[in-house]
């Protein structure tokens, strides 16, 4: 599913409400039948540890570790040892084709690579959820291409995906569902 | 927990600079409080380590005493009757002065004598006393008269003398007509070689005690000499037989003590590691010629005035040394100057311990500047950090997890820097045991072999310990600020 929308609009925000990195201050949000409105920071911590996984525009990597502690850091805070989180984070490298560049620092990538390693990052937990926000924002359009099969290759292997995009073009060529937004409100569904 | 620890090595590794120069006020802290115990802990060693062989521990010292241990204390002193406040306070002072004039005269109320050294002897825990024989003879040889030298009573049973003969031999029995002779005694007499030490050995050397004018004189009075010249040997005979006493003190005339030995050895001046003794070591270290004890008591007791005065000094052994105070306590309470190494020992360490925990405390200042670095360098490293913060918490990290992160990360710095310190200390004490040992050399008394500083076990691991709590209490408020920050604001792009 797309979301579209002007800069905003309410777009972002949404994701970080279904991401539980932001509490709205009032209503009701429900994933698959949980309440996150109601949770503790705590429980929403541990929510986005084993629900949801995060794409950024921006990629958000941390720039001081290799490509492979990138993908595996979720798994530090599951308290998982060093030995698997290896093992795990080489599997989603390879998933993204990135299997070669395990070693590497973020800045000796391009953001295409960048971004492929984001991803492996956010399956590395198996997520229901996955929330990308204009993940491919930064990129040309043949790596932005690239970056959306994969994306597609998760949702086949039956990850909800939410993207946040600028790209009607984009959106109506990837997802199943456009919906525009517009002052915090859903206004149309694009393929009506 | 582990994968925690080593994203905290990783944020260290990051800024390796920052991170050195804020680990070296720690190194400071713990490298100042590492030597300053160690110091304090190795002159307690120093002491203790000096004393507490040969039974030092073991020793009460008695000297003859000014009457009941006298307390200048007012309210010790019970006043009877019925009075008002004022009246009893001023009688109370009047008892105390009078007690110290007493004192002032110093008139000895007790004596060390064979009745008194057995009342001791049975004050419980006491295994043994004997007194100290310390007194000055006249020395002949041959022709040859020395100036008096003083003489002490070896217990020759007492093997210390005996690895202290560096020529001839050791007495053989305690009664064999002995002497052994100090090396600085001949070496003055101008025995300068050490070959020269067989022309002493074998030769004859009288002892003769030293008589003044007023000990010349007789016990009696100069009316009652003359009464006693008037009588006829009968009258004198009978006289005797109805005042024994006062007869006997009559006729006393002090007359040196004269005794001839034979100069069986050579004893050398102590040197470090000897076995010390401080009471008799204390007694005997300006000795220079050694008689067995048994002898020295006999020589000793044939001049009247000894006789009349007592021993200057005895020893008595406690059976264990737990129970020396008390034993020191109940010699005082008979009237006896008492003083045991133990209760000294005791004092001496608890000054000690009160210096090295002041100058500690003082140390500890360092520890509390170095710990305003950490807290600045933490600072930093959050505020550097707060996007890489917002993407951990986007993870799944909790507030707890990304705390965990920093506090993990200042307890490192704590910690390496503590052992930098306490690797410095270490280094730093080989030098210092070599300073500090040439200054107590110079100063001491009593040679000492041992370490001037002393790490022990708990402080090696409470060095470091301690800079990296005071590290991790620093980092708590940074590490909270950390856990604060709202990850979509850490995460929005720029």
């Amino acid at each position: 599913m797309a979301l579209l929308g002007r800069s905003g609009s309410g777009k972002s925000t949404l994701l970080n409400l279904l991401g539980g990195l932001d509490r709205p201050s009032r209503g009701s949000i429900r994933v698959s039948g949980t309440e996150l409105a109601e949770m503790s920071k705590r429980e929403l911590s541990l929510y986005r540890r084993t629900t949801v996984g995060f794409i950024f525009q921006s990629f958000n990597l941390v720039t001081s570790l290799r490509a492979w502690e990138n993908v595996s850091l979720p798994l530090i805070f599951q308290g998982i040892g060093r030995f698997e989180r290896k093992k795990r984070a080489h599997e989603l490298l390879e998933r993204v084709g990135l299997d070669k560049r395990a070693g590497h620092m973020p800045s000796e990538m391009s953001g295409g690579e960048q971004q492929r390693v984001a991803i492996a990052r956010a399956l590395v937990n198996d997520p229901k959820l996955m929330l990308c926000d204009e993940p491919t924002g930064n990129l040309d359009t043949a790596t932005s291409d690239q970056i959306m099969q994969i994306l597609a290759e998760s949702h086949r292997g039956g990850t909800t995906l939410v993207m946040v995009t600028h790209d009607p073009e984009l959106a109506e060529k990837h997802t199943q569902r456009t919906l525009r937004m517009a002052d915090g409100q859903f206004v149309a569904e694009v393929p009506a | 927990m582990k994968g925690i620890l080593g994203l905290a090595f990783e944020g260290l590794l990051r800024k390796k600079g920052r991170n050195l120069l804020t680990m070296s006020g720690v190194l400071i802290g713990v490298f100042a409080l590492t030597m300053i115990v160690s110091l304090g802990e190795g002159l307690a060693h120093a002491v203790t380590d000096t004393v507490s062989g040969q039974d030092n521990l073991r020793q009460v010292g008695v000297t003859g005493g000014f009457g009941i241990e006298l307390s200048n204390d007012p309210f010790s002193v019970t006043i009877e009757g019925e009075m008002d406040d004022a009246r009893r306070d001023r009688l109370r002072r009047a008892a105390v002065n009078r007690r110290q004039i007493r004192q002032w005269y110093g008139r000895r109320v007790t004596q060390i004598n064979e009745e008194t050294m057995g009342e001791l002897a049975k004050i419980p825990h006491v295994d043994s006393i004997s007194p100290v024989i310390v007194e000055r003879y006249e020395l002949k040889v041959g022709e040859f008269e020395s100036d008096p030298k003083l003489s002490f009573g070896v217990d020759v049973a007492n093997h210390r003398y005996d690895n202290r003969i560096i020529a001839g031999s050791y007495f053989s029995a305690p009664d064999a007509g002995e002497v052994i002779l100090h090396e600085y005694l001949l070496y003055k007499w101008g025995l300068i070689d050490s070959d020269d030490y067989s022309k002493v050995l074998g030769k004859k050397i009288t002892l003769k005690s030293i008589v003044n004018e007023q000990d010349a004189q007789p016990a009696a009075p100069p009316q009652m000499q003359g009464f006693l010249e008037s009588l006829t040997p009968e009258e004198r005979e009978a006289a005797m037989k109805l005042l024994p006493k006062l007869m006997g003190m009559a006729q006393q005339t002090r007359k040196p003590v004269e005794r001839e030995f034979t100069v069986v050895g050579v004893m050398r001046e102590t040197q470090p590691g000897d076995a010390l003794n401080i009471i008799e070591d204390g007694q005997s270290v300006q000795a220079d010629v050694f008689l067995p004890l048994e002898t020295a008591r006999a020589m000793f007791e044939e001049s009247a005035v000894n006789a009349q005065l007592g021993y200057p000094a005895a020893v008595v052994i406690v059976d264990s040394p737990d129970n020396a105070p008390e034993v020191e306590q109940a010699v005082r309470d008979k009237g006896f100057t008492g003083f045991s190494v133990a209760s000294v020992l005791k004092q001496v360490e608890t000054m000690l311990t009160v210096i090295t925990v002041i100058i500690a405390f003082l140390t500890g200042i360092a520890l509390i500047v170095s710990t305003l670095g950490i807290v600045n360098t933490m600072i930093t490293s959050v505020l550097e950090r707060t996007r890489e913060i917002g993407i951990f918490k986007a993870v799944g990290a909790t507030n707890g997890q990304v705390m965990a992160v920093f506090l993990t990360e200042s307890a490192m710095i704590g910690l390496i820097g503590g052992l930098m310190g306490l690797g410095i200390a270490v280094l730093a004490m080989i030098p210092g045991d070599a300073i500090g040992g040439a200054m107590i050399a110079e100063r001491a008394a009593i040679p000492y072999q041992g370490n001037v500083f002393v790490l022990p076990l708990w402080l090696a691991i409470a060095g470091p310990a301690l800079g990296a709590v005071t590290a991790v209490l620093a980092a708590i408020i940074p590490a909270r600020r950390a856990a604060r920050i709202d990850p979509v604001k850490a995460l929005r792009h720029d």
